[in-house]
């Protein structure tokens, strides 16, 4: 911890601490495709948003929950520390970081998990195995976590983080303000080393906004992040464009069913050919779809397919479409261990232009 | 010139080779009565990185009898790569089941073959189905001529204003890989008296420290071979928090680093006007 004092830290803009942060990577990687990234700061949480060609937005959301200590008081840039003027509105600040430098940062003993020390070569790959047991983990436990969640009480959650019951590198971010770097303090164990961390922030550039909701929504579907994920690693990368077709449900009745197109349908066209899958109306597959008539809308597959390392991570996906043809996927990340009620998980969100050329 | 040793513990000579092998493609080795030197002294990677090893020729070797003219010294420069394969068919590696049964007996000998120096390393070990097995290697040397090895001076090293007990080099090794990024081309070691060793890299986009705590510093017989004869016991006249620092260059510290197969203890000493 740092020798600053307690009036020092009343000072900062925020303080978050974090015990383990293979987490709060796992959000940041799933935005990480390029390196300029917006990091907001408000009330109830941290968004880090993403764009790409002014046509893809990513934002990753990270509630107020998932630290184990967030502290925000906002100031206004003329008088730092006047507490009293802060009230009236509480402002969200924001300022620009090379993403990239964060996550490694963070991950500056190479610990994204486990607590055996890697040896030498075998690094990379206990590494990414450890990633993937994760990632296994989380799918298998979806289901059983929100269960396990009612059933605990406020505290219990919350005590466990202090005694580690699972090993991991613990953070603590401060920011003090305008112009002064983002500071990370991050520790492995209590007597392993420790890291500071000052990432140089910059002025934000006002970002890409595309409000989804400007437009009504045309489409709105729900489904297991993995159906996704599996049709959109199927597509070839030199495939530029993507369609995604939506049908309205088939009218009642056996054999209307048979003859009915698909409720989704992704089509791909590439140099090489060109690919169609379908999702069958299964409620094992599309766990909600509402859709009114028929919706298509294509996107450049190269933005699409940035979704995929966040993909990886989550475990729902929301999909909808709004009458411009605005898509908005968003993507339920769950926390790797139980909360105390009332916190949620953290997701990320994607909004993309569609092409302009209908087809 | 005659030369026979018996390699009794193959296993650490080849890791010592393995992290020699590491740091540059030839060397220099020159046997002496008692002592085994290893010297890397190329001025490759910008000269970052030199090698002056002395071992105990009682450490590794059972059997060991060199002769010449030049005071009983041999010296010789060979390819660190022929070596190393040659000893791989010797060494057990750590974990798995060797090709022999029992720790086979290397014999290093000094020997002209068609009108060339070579190193032969004569291998014989008895397989798991109890077999006998002998295997040959031979490395062709360059013997140096008493001239050239003359020449060859150990750099003048100030006397270190700190020693410190590196935390495992494994575990350095990754968080120098990861500071990698974030760093350009030198990063900063710093270390004090007190047990603190830290690591600082900078680039415009971020300062990283990493810094460990609680780390031992040896208190060291003073080196007969400083230059320094006249500086006192240190350990009263310095400030024992007082942090004492070098630049050195990232590519020759990873290169250092992946030296760790060998290491348990490794010992920096900061000098502030020398590298490690």
């Amino acid at each position: 911890m740092p020798d600053d004092g307690a009036d020092e830290e009343q000072d900062k803009v925020l303080i978050a601490s974090v015990n383990d942060v293979r987490y709060l990577i796992a959000l940041l990687r799933g935005v990480g495709f390029a390196n300029r990234a917006v990091m907001s700061v408000a009330e109830n949480g941290l968004s880090v948003a993403v764009e790409e060609s002014r046509t893809l937005l990513a934002t990753a959301y990270i509630f107020k929950g998932l630290f184990n200590e967030f502290n925000y008081h906002p100031e206004l840039p003329q008088d730092a520390g006047d507490h009293d003027e802060q009230e009236q509105e509480v402002p969200n600040i924001s300022f620009e970081i090379q993403l990239q430098t964060l996550i490694e940062c963070m991950n500056i003993f190479g610990t994204a998990g486990g607590s055996a020390i890697p040896s030498g070569n075998k690094y990379r790959r206990w590494h990414q195995d450890a990633n993937s047991d994760n990632e296994n983990d989380r799918g298998e436990g979806a289901s059983n976590r929100s269960n396990n969640r009612s059933n605990k009480t406020p505290a219990n959650g919350r005590i466990d983080q202090y005694f580690g019951h699972e090993k991991g590198t613990g953070m603590r971010l401060t920011y003090a303000g305008s112009g002064f770097p983002l500071t990370l303090l991050i520790a492995e164990d209590s007597n392993g080393p420790t890291a500071t961390c000052e990432i140089t922030t910059f002025e934000a550039d006002p970002m890409l906004s595309l409000d989804f909701l400007e437009y009504p929504t045309v489409m709105k579907i729900i489904l297991k992040s993995s159906w996704l994920r599996d049709a959109l690693s199927e597509i070839d990368q030199s495939c530029e464009k993507l369609t995604i077709i939506c049908n309205p449900p088939p009218p009642a009745g056996r054999s209307a069913k048979i003859v009915a197109p698909p409720r989704l349908r992704l089509q791909a066209v590439g140099n090489f050919g060109s690919v169609e899958m379908d999702y069958p109306s299964d409620k094992e597959v599309l766990e909600s779809c509402e859709c009114d008539e028929q919706v298509s809308f294509s996107y450049r597959f190269s933005h699409i397919s940035r979704t995929q390392r966040a993909l990886q991570s989550s475990t729902k996906t929301s999909l909808r479409i709004n009458e411009e043809g605005l898509l908005s996927l968003q993507l339920l990340m769950p926390t790797p261990r139980t909360r105390e009620s009332g916190s949620s998980d953290g997701f990320i969100e994607f909004r993309c232009l569609p092409l302009d050329e209908e087809i | 010139m005659r030369f026979r040793a018996d390699i009794g513990n193959a296993n650490t000579f080849f890791k010592i080779w393995q992290a020699i092998e590491k740091q540059q493609k030839r060397c220099i080795i020159r046997f002496s009565e008692n002592e085994m030197r290893i010297i890397c002294n190329n001025d490759v990677n910008e000269g970052g990185i030199q090698v002056w090893s002395q071992i105990k020729a009682r450490s590794l070797f059972t059997e060991y009898r060199v002769e010449s003219n030049a005071n009983n010294e041999i010296t010789m420069t060979i390819s660190t790569e022929a070596l190393l394969s040659a000893l791989r068919s010797a060494s057990t590696p750590a974990g798995q089941t060797g090709s022999f049964a029992a720790d086979a007996d290397v014999v290093m000998r000094l020997i002209k073959k068609n009108g060339q120096a070579v190193l032969s390393f004569g291998i014989s070990g008895t397989t798991r189905n109890g077999r006998q097995v002998r295997i040959a290697h031979d490395v062709r040397i360059d013997v140096m001529r008493p001239n050239d090895v003359q020449r060859l001076k150990e750099p003048m090293c100030p006397e270190p204003e700190v020693h410190i007990v590196l935390p495992p080099l494994a575990k350095l090794r990754t968080v120098v890989e990861r500071l990698k990024p974030l760093a350009g081309d030198v990063v900063a070691i710093r270390a004090n008296g007190s047990g603190c060793l830290q690591l600082s890299a900078q680039t415009d986009s971020a300062r990283v420290d990493v810094s460990w705590k609680g780390l031992a510093n040896p208190a060291m017989t003073r080196d007969a071979n400083s230059q320094d004869p006249d500086a006192g016991d240190d350990s009263d006249m310095h400030d024992s928090s007082q942090m004492y620092g070098v630049l050195v260059s990232l590519k020759s510290l990873q290169k250092f680093l992946s030296s760790h197969v060998v290491s348990t203890t490794t010992i920096a000493c900061m000098c502030v006007t020398q590298d490690l």
